[in-house]
Formats: C-alpha cells, sequence, structure tokens
C-alpha cells in the first residue's frame, strides 16, 4: 500500500462536497440554465442520479475487489495489457479534467479579479499550494477538507441570508411550462460534475470504516445536490428571465448584495471561498493521478511524482484550448463525452466485466462440481 | 584507557588530567569503583578536582580512630547540617575498632542517605550538593542527602497570571517543582522518572505521568526521545524543546510549555506526560494540539458560559491576529470596491498625502510594533510603561501628523497588536506573529487571493503536524465529535464525561455519569 | 541546495515582476455616479462624478468632513461614438485610474432615453466591474447638469438621488431590474424620472438638487413618454412597490378633509382568461393610521372609521384607475407585471399568443378590489382641540 494514511467516511464525504460544489456553483448554472431557463433548479436533481449510480457502482466493484483502487481493478479484471492500457488512458483523462478545471479557474480569477496578472501566475500558486497538500497524503487533504468545508458552507449559508430580501420566489413559477425536458437538457452539464464521485474509488481502500462509507457517499452526493438546488434557486430567484444571460449569475448575485449601507461588493469575499472549494477539488483530482500512476508503475512511494505532476497540469492547462471561446465551446459540448466516458463508462463496463467474469468461475466450477 | 575516555566523554574529567591509566581498573568496564585506601581515594579525587576551589576535602578522625573524608561542595550543601548532624556525632566518643559503614550510617542521625560504590557517583553526588563520606578501609560511601542553596521562592509567573486561580508557579529547583505536583496529584499512580542529560551540565530531568491515564507507548516515546540527547548542555527546556519534536522546521510549537502547576496537573490528569528540567521554572507537556495551546488554565475556572464567549472571542481574534494588516492590504489596493462607499473616501482622504503605498506602510508599521514589543520586555519595570505609552500614543500620533503612515493603518496595527495579546500562550502567539508577515507580503502581491492561498497552505501545514503521533489538528481535523465541546465552547464540568480521545483512550471515563448539578441533588443522599 | 536555488529563483521572479493589479487608492478616482447624453451630432457624453479626497490638514486624524458637497467632486465628461469609447475619452481626461466600484447612480438624459437605452444596459451588464445595483434615471433634459448640481445637504447629487429612492415610495430601479423588464414578456421598463429643483432665488443657479417627478415608461428599449407623481402612484400601487404615501379623503358625513397615512401594502395580481376575454383583479391590502382629521367626525366610531376606510379605497381605486388609463391604454406599456402574471398561471395560452401582448395587453380588462384597514386614529381624538358638543359622535 503505498498510502499509508487512513480517513474516516466522514472525512471521504466531506472531501467530495467540494469537489462537486466548487464549479458546480460557478460555471455551471450558466449552461444549464441555457437549457433549462426556469427550471434550472430542477435539473440537480436529475443530475444526482447519475451521482448515486456512479457511488453505487464503485462500491460494488470496491466490494468485489477490497482494498484497491480502480487502476489495480482494472488490471486484476482484464489482464495486465490491457488492464494497463485502460488504466493510462484513465489516468490521462483524470489529468486533462483536472487541467481543465485549473485551466476555468485561473480563467475565472484572471479575468474578474486580477485581470492583468499573468494567467501562469495565477495558475502556477494554485499548483504549487495543491502541490503541498497532495504531498502530505490523503490524509492531509481529508483535514484540510474537514476545516474548511464547514466555512464553505457557513459562508453559502450567510450569502443566502443576505440575498433573502432580494429574491422572488415567483420566479420560479410556472414551473415545467415546457415540460420535462428542458431540465433534463439542463441536467447534462449538472451530471458532468456528479461523474467527479468517481473519485470515491482512489479512497475507499483506505477507509477505516468501510461499512458506513456507503452510507456517507450517499448523504455526501444528498447534500452537495440540496446546495446546488439551492444556489440555482437563488440565482433564479435574483435575476428570473436574465439568468441564462449572465455568465457567472451566482457571482453577479453576491455582488448585488447591499445591506445596512455598508455590506456590500462581496464577491472578493466569495472569491476567497471559491477558491478554497477550488484547491481541494484540484488538490483531490492531483492527489488521485499521482496515486493513480504510482499505481500503475508498481511505485513504492507516491511522493517523488508530487511535483512533476504539478509541471505537467500547468502545462496542460494550458495547452487545453488557445483562447476562450474555443475553451467554451469544448466544454459546452466534447467534455460532456470524454467525462461521461471516462467517469461513467469505465467503471459501469469494469463492474459488468467482473461480474460477468463471476459467473464464468462460477458456472464453471458448478459444472465440476 | 576507554574507560578514561568514557569518563571524557561523560564530561566528568577533562582530557588533559594528568591521571595515569593503571590506577583506573576496569572490572565492568563501565563505571571505575573506589579503592580502599582512603588516600587513594583522596588523590584521585583531588587530581579530578583540580583547580575546582569550591571543592572542600574534609579529612577527620571518627570516634577517633577511623580516616575519613567528606567531599563537599560549599554553596550546595548545607553546612550548617553538615557540622551538627555529621561531624559532631561522629567525632565523638571513641572507639577502638575501625568503623564500618553500618556503624557510621547509624550514627548519623539523617533520614536520608545512599551508597556510592564508583567515582563517578561519588562526582555525581557532589556536583548535586550532596556531601558524600569516604571511609578507610570500607568499600562503599555515603552520599548524605544535605543539598541546599539559596532559591527563589515561588511567585505568581509572570508571563502567564491569571485572575481566578491558584498563584504559584514552578521556581528552578526540581524538588521543589516535584512537591509543586505532587501536592496537586497524591496518587501512588503519579510515577516520576529521571534522566540526567547534558555532559557539562548533567541536568536532571524529570518525566512524570499518571500510570493507566497516559499510554504506556507515548511514555516510553518520551523517554526514548530524551534519552537520544547528547549535547555538551542542556540550560532550559527550550533545548530539550528543540530536541524531540517532531516537526523541528515548523513555526509552531508542538509541545505545551507552562510555568503553572495547575496546567501542568490538569494536563496529566488528561493523559498526557510532562517534562520537568531542573534550572528552569519552564515545564513542557507533550503531546499537545493546537487547541490546548491556545487555551488558558482561567478557562477552566470561571463558569462555563463565560469561558465559553472567551473562548469565541479568543479564536476570532487569533484569526485577526494573523490576517487583519494583510486584509487591510489586500482590500485596500486590489479589491477597493468591497470597502463601503463612505468608509473608502474617508479613508483615501486620510491617504491622500502619505508617500508609501499601502504594503510598505502596513510593512513599516508592523516591523516597528514588533521591535517596540521586543524593546518593552528588555525595559527595567518603571520604564517600561513610561515607553508603552510613548510608544503607542506619541509615536502612532506623531507618525500620522507628520504624513508617514495613515490612521486607518494605524488602527489596524494596534487591533493586530491587542489580537496577539489575546493569545495564552506566549509561543504560540509568536508564531502567529511570525506568520502575518509572510501573508502580507502575499496580499502585496496576489490580493485577497493571495491571503487565501497562504491560509490554505497554513492550514495544511497545520494539518501534516504532528506532536508525538497526536495530529495537531485534533480533534477540529481529524473531527472527535467527542472532544469538541472541550474545543468549541468549554462544556461545564458536570459535561466533561471523557477524557480526551488521543491521550486518554485507555480509561475513557473521568466522573460518574450524572454529575449535573442542581437543587434537588443535595437530597440524593437522604 | 537545489531546493533553495529554486526557492531564490520564485522569489527573484515574483518579487522584480512587481504586482500586476495593484492600485493604490490615491491613483483612484473613484467615480460616484455617471451620467449619459445624446448629443445632437449623435454623439455620445459620459459625465462622471469624481470624488475629490481633501486631507483635511495635519494632526486631525483624517475624519470626515460634514461640510456638504461644496467642492468635494467634480464632474467629468468626455464625447464619443459609442459607449465605450466615450469612456475611453474620459479615461483620457482623469490624472487617475477611473473607478468603477462605487458609482451608484446612472443618469440617461432624455434625448438618449428616447433613441434607445439597449446598448448601454448591455455595457452595463456586460463590464466586469458593473456594479448590478446601480439606479437608473431618466433626466429631463441633459443628464450632465444633474451631477453638476450642488447639494447642500448630501455629500453630492448622487447620495441625494440614491436616499430618495430609498426612502420615498418611487419607483427604483436598479439595473437588473432594468435589465429583467427589458428581456421580460412585456418588453416595457418604467424607469424614475428626475428634473432639477428650481434654486431658491438668492442662490447660485447650481446649488440645488435634482429630484424624483414621475416615471419614465420604457417601450421595448426607448422612452414613450413619463407620467407624473399622481400617476406613478397608481403604478406603485399595482407593482406592490408602494412604501408609504399620505392620501386625503373628504368623508361625505361632515366638512372637512382626513389626511391618511398608508403604512404597509401588498398588493396581488390574479390573472383570469375566460374564453379569450384576458382579465386581471388586482387585489390591494394597505395598512393605513389617521393623521390629520379637520372634520368634526370622532372616528372611534366603527361606523365612521367603516366609511373612511371605503372613501379611501376609493381613492386608491381611482389614482389606480388613472394609472392603468395612461399607461395601460395610452401607452400601452405592461409595466404592471401582467405578462408574467399571465404566463405564471396560463403558461400554454400565452406560448400561443405572447406575440399579440401589444394588441391584447390594452384590452385586458382591469379589476381593482381594494380592502383598506384602518389600524389608529392618532394619539388623540377629535375632541382634543374642540368643545364636547361640536364633535360629532354619532
Amino acid at each position: 500500500m503505498i498510502e499509508k494514511g487512513k480517513i474516516s467516511s466522514l472525512q471521504m464525504a466531506m472531501i467530495m462536497y467540494p469537489v462537486v460544489v466548487a464549479t458546480g456553483d460557478l460555471f455551471i448554472p450558466a449552461v444549464t440554465a441555457k437549457h433549462a431557463n426556469r427550471d434550472l433548479w430542477i435539473s440537480p436533481l436529475w443530475g444526482s442520479l447519475i451521482g448515486f449510480f456512479v457511488v453505487y457502482i464503485i462500491f460494488q466493484l470496491h466490494k468485489l475487489f477490497p482494498k484497491e483502487t480502480l487502476i489495480q481493478q482494472t488490471e486484476r479484471i482484464f489482464g495486465r495489457i490491457v488492464g494497463k492500457i485502460i488504466g493510462i488512458s484513465f489516468l490521462f483523462v483524470m489529468l486533462q479534467i483536472n487541467s481543465q478545471i485549473i485551466r476555468q479557474y485561473g480563467q475565472f480569477v484572471g479575468n474578474v479579479f486580477l485581470v492583468k496578472t499573468p494567467i501562469l501566475i495565477v495558475i502556477g500558486s494554485i499548483v504549487l499550494v495543491c502541490g503541498f497538500a497532495v504531498r502530505g497524503g490523503l490524509e492531509v487533504i481529508a483535514r484540510c477538507a474537514q476545516l474548511f468545508v464547514p466555512i464553505v458552507l457557513l459562508t453559502w449559508v450567510l450569502f443566502f441570508i443576505l440575498l433573502i430580501p432580494d429574491m422572488e420566489p415567483r420566479n420560479m413559477l410556472p414551473i415545467m411550462a415546457k415540460g420535462i425536458l428542458p431540465s433534463i437538457k439542463g441536467a447534462i452539464p449538472q451530471a458532468a460534475i456528479f461523474e467527479h464521485f468517481v473519485l470515491l474509488t482512489f479512497m475507499l481502500p483506505y477507509l477505516t470504516d468501510l461499512k458506513k462509507g456507503m452510507k456517507w457517499g450517499v448523504i455526501s452526493v444528498f447534500i452537495t445536490m440540496l446546495t446546488l438546488v439551492l444556489i440555482t434557486m437563488s440565482s433564479l430567484f435574483i435575476f428570473g428571465d436574465i439568468t441564462s444571460e449572465l455568465a457567472f449569475p451566482v457571482m453577479i448575485a453576491i455582488r448585488y448584495i447591499e445591506m445596512a449601507g455598508f455590506i456590500e461588493h462581496l464577491e472578493a469575499l466569495m472569491m476567497a471561498i471559491w477558491v478554497i472549494g477550488t484547491f481541494l477539488k484540484i488538490s483531490t483530482y492531483y492527489y488521485v493521478f499521482v496515486l493513480g500512476i504510482s499505481q500503475w508503475l508498481h511505485l513504492s512511494d507516491y511522493r517523488p511524482m508530487v511535483f512533476p505532476s504539478g509541471f505537467l497540469l500547468i502545462a496542460f492547462s494550458i495547452w487545453v484550448a488557445t483562447d476562450v471561446q474555443e475553451f467554451l465551446h469544448f466544454l459546452s459540448t466534447v467534455s460532456y463525452f470524454q467525462s461521461a466516458s471516462f467517469e461513467i463508462g469505465i467503471p459501469t463496463i469494469l463492474l459488468l466485466a467482473a461480474l460477468a467474469q463471476k459467473k464464468i468461475r462460477k458456472n464453471k466450477e458448478g459444472k465440476k462440481g | 584507557m576507554d574507560v578514561f575516555k568514557k569518563l571524557v566523554r561523560k564530561g566528568y574529567v577533562s582530557s588533559q588530567t594528568k591521571i595515569s591509566a593503571d590506577k583506573l581498573q576496569d572490572i565492568t568496564g563501565m563505571q571505575i569503583p573506589l579503592s580502599l585506601e582512603l588516600n587513594e581515594n583522596l588523590q584521585t579525587l583531588q587530581t579530578i578536582y583540580e583547580n575546582c576551589l569550591y571543592v572542600v576535602f574534609h579529612n577527620f578522625l571518627i570516634s577517633g580512630k577511623t580516616n575519613a573524608l567528606l567531599i563537599f561542595i560549599e554553596g550546595l550543601s548545607d553546612k550548617d547540617m553538615i557540622n551538627e548532624y555529621v561531624l559532631t556525632p561522629l567525632s565523638q566518643g571513641t572507639s577502638e575498632v575501625q568503623e564500618s559503614t553500618p556503624i557510621v550510617q547509624n550514627k548519623i542521625s539523617l533520614s536520608n542517605h545512599k551508597e556510592v560504590k564508583t567515582f563517578e557517583e561519588v562526582i555525581e553526588q557532589v556536583s548535586m550538593g550532596n556531601p558524600v563520606l569516604l571511609i578507610d578501609k570500607e568499600m562503599n560511601g555515603i552520599a548524605l542527602n544535605l543539598s541546599k542553596w539559596e532559591h527563589r521562592s515561588i511567585q505568581e509567573p509572570v508571563a502567564e497570571p491569571i485572575i481566578k486561580g491558584p498563584r504559584e508557579g514552578f521556581t528552578e529547583t526540581l524538588s521543589v517543582n516535584m512537591s509543586l505536583l505532587l501536592r496537586k496529584i497524591k496518587s501512588p499512580l503519579f510515577k516520576m522518572n529521571s534522566v540526567k542529560l547534558g555532559r557539562y551540565t548533567q541536568t536532571q530531568i524529570v518525566v512524570a505521568y499518571i500510570e493507566g491515564l497516559a499510554d504506556p507507548n507515548l511514555v516510553q516515546e518520551v523517554m526514548n526521545r530524551l534519552e537520544r540527547i547528547d549535547m555538551d548542555g542542556v540550560l532550559e527546556s527550550g533545548y530539550i524543546e528543540e530536541m524531540i519534536e517532531d516537526n523541528p522546521f515548523s513555526p509552531f510549537p508542538q509541545l505545551l510549555t507552562t510555568e503553572r502547576p495547575d496546567a501542568v496537573a490538569a494536563q496529566l490528569l488528561e493523559g498526557r506526560v510532562s517534562i520537568l528540567v531542573d534550572g528552569t521554572p519552564i515545564v513542557i507537556v507533550v503531546p499537545t494540539t493546537l487547541f490546548s495551546l491556545l487555551q488558558s488554565p482561567e478557562d477552566y475556572y470561571q463558569r462555563f458560559m463565560i469561558s465559553s464567549m472567551i473562548r469565541w472571542l479568543r479564536y476570532l481574534f487569533v484569526v485577526i491576529a494573523l490576517v487583519a494588516p494583510s486584509v487591510y492590504v489586500a482590500i485596500l489596493t486590489y479589491h477597493q470596491e468591497m470597502v463601503p462607499t463612505t468608509l473608502l473616501l474617508s479613508i483615501s482622504k486620510s491617504r491622500e498625502d502619505i508617500p508609501f503605498p499601502a504594503f510598505f506602510e502596513a510593512l513599516l508599521m508592523e516591523i516597528t510594533f514588533e521591535a517596540l514589543r521586543e524593546a518593552g520586555i528588555r525595559l527595567p519595570k518603571q520604564v517600561g510603561s513610561a515607553v508603552s505609552i510613548v510608544g503607542a500614543l506619541v509615536i502612532g500620533q506623531a507618525a500620522t501628523a507628520a504624513g508617514l503612515v495613515s490612521s486607518p493603518m494605524v488602527m489596524v496595527v494596534a487591533l493586530t497588536g491587542i489580537a496577539s495579546f489575546m493569545i495564552p500562550h506566549y509561543s504560540t502567539g509568536v508564531s502567529f506573529r511570525l506568520l502575518r508577515f509572510p501573508l502580507m507580503i502575499l496580499a502585496g502581491i496576489l490580493g485577497l487571493l493571495g491571503v487565501v492561498l497562504g491560509m490554505i497552505t497554513i492550514v495544511i501545514h497545520l494539518c501534516t503536524l504532528r506532536s508525538f503521533g497526536v495530529p495537531y489538528m485534533t480533534p477540529l481535523a481529524p473531527m472527535k465529535t467527542r472532544d469538541m465541546k472541550d474545543v468549541l465552547v468549554r462544556a461545564p464540568w458536570w459535561m466533561l464525561k471523557t477524557r480526551p480521545h488521543l491521550t486518554g483512550a485507555g480509561n475513557k471515563y473521568r466522573q460518574s455519569p450524572g454529575e449535573i448539578p442542581g437543587s434537588s441533588k443535595g437530597d440524593e443522599s437522604e | 541546495m537545489k531546493l533553495s536555488y529554486l526557492f531564490i529563483c520564485g522569489a527573484v521572479f515574483i518579487l522584480l515582476s512587481g504586482c500586476w493589479d495593484r492600485v493604490e487608492v490615491n491613483d483612484l478616482a473613484l467615480i460616484l455616479g455617471s451620467a449619459v447624453d445624446k448629443n445632437k451630432n449623435n454623439t455620445i457624453e459620459i459625465s462622471a462624478q469624481v470624488f475629490i479626497p481633501k486631507k483635511s490638514g495635519g494632526g486631525e486624524q483624517g475624519g470626515m468632513s460634514s461640510d456638504g458637497g461644496n467642492g468635494n467632486t467634480l464632474v467629468r465628461s468626455a464625447t464619443g461614438v459609442t459607449v465605450a469609447d466615450a469612456l475611453s475619452k474620459l479615461k483620457m481626461k482623469l490624472p487617475r485610474e477611473a473607478f468603477w466600484g462605487h458609482s451608484k447612480i446612472l443618469v440617461i438624459g432624455e434625448k438618449m432615453a428616447e433613441e434607445g437605452i439597449s446598448d448601454l444596459v448591455d455595457f452595463m451588464m456586460r463590464s466586469p466591474e458593473a456594479r448590478v445595483r446601480k439606479k437608473v434615471f431618466i433626466s429631463k433634459g441633459s443628464a450632465k447638469h444633474t451631477l453638476e448640481l450642488i447639494s447642500p445637504l448630501e455629500r453630492s447629487t448622487v447620495e441625494v438621488l440614491r436616499e430618495m429612492t430609498e426612502i420615498h415610495s418611487v419607483m427604483d430601479t436598479p439595473i437588473k431590474r432594468l435589465a429583467q423588464m427589458m428581456a421580460g414578456n412585456a418588453n416595457a421598463a418604467a424607469v424614475p424620472w428626475i428634473e432639477i429643483l428650481p434654486p431658491e432665488p438668492d442662490v447660485k443657479k447650481n446649488q440645488t438638487v435634482p429630484y424624483i417627478k414621475g416615471t419614465a415608461i420604457f417601450k421595448k428599449d426607448k422612452m414613450v413618454g413619463h407620467i407624473d407623481d399622481k400617476v406613478t402612484q397608481g403604478v406603485l400601487w399595482l407593482r406592490n412597490e408602494m412604501r408609504t404615501t399620505t392620501i386625503s379623503v373628504a368623508p361625505s358625513e361632515a366638512e372637512g378633509l382626513v389626511t391618511l397615512n398608508v403604512i404597509k401594502n401588498k398588493s396581488e395580481l390574479v390573472p383570469k382568461i375566460n374564453d379569450n376575454q384576458w382579465s386581471i383583479t388586482v387585489k390591494i391590502n394597505p395598512v393605513a393610521s389617521l393623521i390629520e382629521n379637520t372634520t368634526n367626525l370622532s372616528y372611534k366610531n366603527p361606523n365612521f372609521s367603516n366609511e373612511l376606510e371605503k372613501d379611501l379605497n376609493e381613492a386608491i381605486e381611482n389614482r389606480v384607475k388613472k394609472a392603468l388609463a395612461q399607461v395601460q391604454k395610452e401607452m400601452n406599456a405592461d409595466i404592471f407585471g401582467f405578462s408574467e402574471a399571465f404566463y405564471r398561471k396560463y403558461p400554454k395560452k400565452w406560448e400561443q399568443t405572447k406575440d399579440q401582448w401589444n394588441e391584447i395587453f390594452p384590452k385586458v380588462k382591469v379589476y381593482v378590489q381594494v380592502a383598506s384597514k384602518l389600524v389608529s386614529t392618532g394619539q388623540a381624538d377629535t375632541g382634543i382641540s374642540r368643545p364636547e358638543k361640536e364633535v360629532k359622535k354619532k
């Protein structure tokens, strides 16, 4: 076992929460709104179904091959060569998705807050900090999550409360005027982030209390869904129809807060909270990649891989797209398929293959005996 | 010859001593026993103690017949007691035969003595202030427990005053400190082990713990780490602190140091281990968490609601002490839209003629403040209060008037200063004070993003720290809900039923159930 | 060794290149409010009211001087072919970097309003520095003049306008609301209309304030007219934005007038479609208290107060009807939210007929139902300043 740390299932749930919510509260509402319009708050409900599905599959795989992560499981199920190919492509996609996230982060912070700062500094600084966390290992990431997630949650609640005077719940009506289709179309970007729950496969082997693991996994999906529903609902209540026209409705909503004459323009605070959430998300993906590569190469320790992976991440995030339009286009079309096929598709195929193998083995033994 | 080397290495003997090798008998290879001939012993000791003005060699006859030698260090031994209870009874009377050690021992009207067999032990006892009596033709000498020296009386610890609670503090004498602890914990399960460290200082270190409460592995680990220390001298517990901590490169202290016996006793009752060092009133307690370092023993003597409020206030101000200047600089130079308009207009008015950018102004003021604080510690008491008034008011005022700094900046720096005084444990306070400078630099470069990244890095570091195996951020991360009631708030004593998880796991309950008080509870016994 | 080398490189790199986004407060021109005008030659003129931070002398700890608005602000303008163009020219005129983060109001000149403001709104919402809570006003004549006024009470005209929308019962339109209205189903918007208060005879011409006198009505993005105070009140009743107002009624039982203060109100729109007849019932429920009574009626008598409530209902209904007459029938601008109400209740029908809203809207029948409640008749009764026999108690 390369990773000697152990985490509890509560910590695991806490790690996964910002992984989804960090981008889900920034980039996703706009895309969802474009498809779903007033029903955009229903979309997270559909998206969470994917979340539950992924959690279930990962758990079943873990039951069949305990104490192993996806990379090790693929080698078991498909044999060394095919397993290694699948493993490396999975890891490559992890790297890619992570660099997309980093690029989005850099784009957002760069365009809105630190306009003149070169994007390399913004990206480099966050990768460096995440590198420190990954070097510390799973336990450190879990502890950071335990410390930060309550703060992030509380701040979101605070923002929500501060926005209540400006909300108009009537904007929600009529519900599902055009039927169920818009909210389902809007659920596609939501599903794209709920797929991130596949990262659980890299944490399950290190749980101290595996029995509670499934329970906490489900709770994590549920609370994530609730948060996303609340966030999308609040932007809908404030902006109504123009939600789909705004690039970052949540941020503009927070910018809209003005209370007691002096609480205003809190978006810098929101950026701080969002950076914390993104830090946790990037660190988790980063850790998964480092651990995965170390397992794929059968290394004894993953620590030397941390900083070289960091460089790779920075380079990839620059290469992902040449400019913003191309990037946005990629995000709204190709990326769904890429992430879906790897984050949902591969685990499902693995599980089916494993179950099939089990059945064949059973039949063989049945015939023998 | 290698035994000689050992003496040299242990610091007993300087390598320039002219002891000839054949005088040393190597029986066990480890110790050099006393010889039967008093003269030989005298010669050896005189050579060892050559040029040692402070050692007294007193030759006398016991009962007029037996030759005896009393060695002691004037100033460390109680001369009156020696004269009265040792020399007088021994010199009296006559005897025909050679007196042996047991007979001599009976003549001495003292309660505590022990036998010494080797030169090493003789030197050890004499250095500790215990006179050693060597008798001609006897294998063993007698070390008498008659050490006495001038020391400070028990006073209130200067650096840790409290309003409500005991005002005793440790002193520099180990036996006094031990007695202070023994007055608090009166159980035979209270164990103390001793180690001697430092080649030249031979400082006695006592490791105290309560058996059954402290994890035996922990005690063993502490002893291992202490015994590993091999240095010239251990003058203060700080030396030991740096030699046994888990992460020497961290800005945060990983051991709790305190001058208060009640604090130490409370920690011991939670299953921790304490290290007392002779010569310093500062006692070390391990393991510790960040939250223990942010507590004051007074928290437990006041009522729980008050203590909880003060605890929250303290946490708030710890954060302020760390980030206030950075956030101020960040918002003022990068995120001016966050400031309420009225405030921004007045700040811009007051900054109109300031030559420095906000970042340098902040750096300047903070460094000046730190310098003032350090200077204030070194000043004699009479001048101290005047300087604080001078420093705070006049300099701040004058600097603003001269147009060097703006008054909002002085406000922020003053607030930070006050906030850092809120931290009861000095070393922790220093760590936080130190860390705000990198945060300020980050704020100056990247604004609020820099501050957030800096804070994240600090948190990551805190999460990787361990103190003797206990994660530094327990019980917040990893989350132990049972222990949270003593961290987030201060639960009343009748609710603190369980011992902290990581140290007292073996013995969970510290109270019997149903301790909640009430007016009806008095009748229960009837 | 390698690590320290790397560290030094990194440190040097960071420290040498400077802090890119760092701006000192004193290098900022704090813009409190802006005005946009369309000039005769179709160019756009942008004016900004900039704050002057005057250091109030050495020794004083930089307190806020309360000497009013004289000379604390100045106005700079620049002209260009588009909004962005004018802005860049404006930047050239300022020795400091323009900081829009505290710009709280936007005044649009009459001419610009008439020619269309959708570009302006687009620009405002798109900008990263946009303050979505900026309040929009349409000024009679030139918007620039409004900014140039010197207000005696508040720090600047910006404050004056902002406070007015907060306190009084007038239309309040932050940019977000304006965008919502313009992009909404009705394509109509309402923005407060300001005029300049005529100055006192013996003061300088620009020592006066602008004040809100009615509302400008937009259809699509062009202003089609403006309504006065009274009609605005009716509009506010319909939009459920009425805060406090005073209404005087003349009761029929006696001579004199009674003035009531409306403290709270809740209005609701209930739409109904009956075989292509579209109708809306407006339910208005104000809560009022009596503040002046020049009749000799004693309103402790519930009969009288019931009558009074009825009179109040009538008065409010009249105002609403007036508003409807002008805005619904004449201007054909749905600023009341009728379209939203219909869409919420009858989404399918709305989808079918939404392109004909222009024709349907003026024909919508509006039933006004006011149910006011008198909660207090003041601290004293009618008999306090009259001999008892004069007071009519029954």
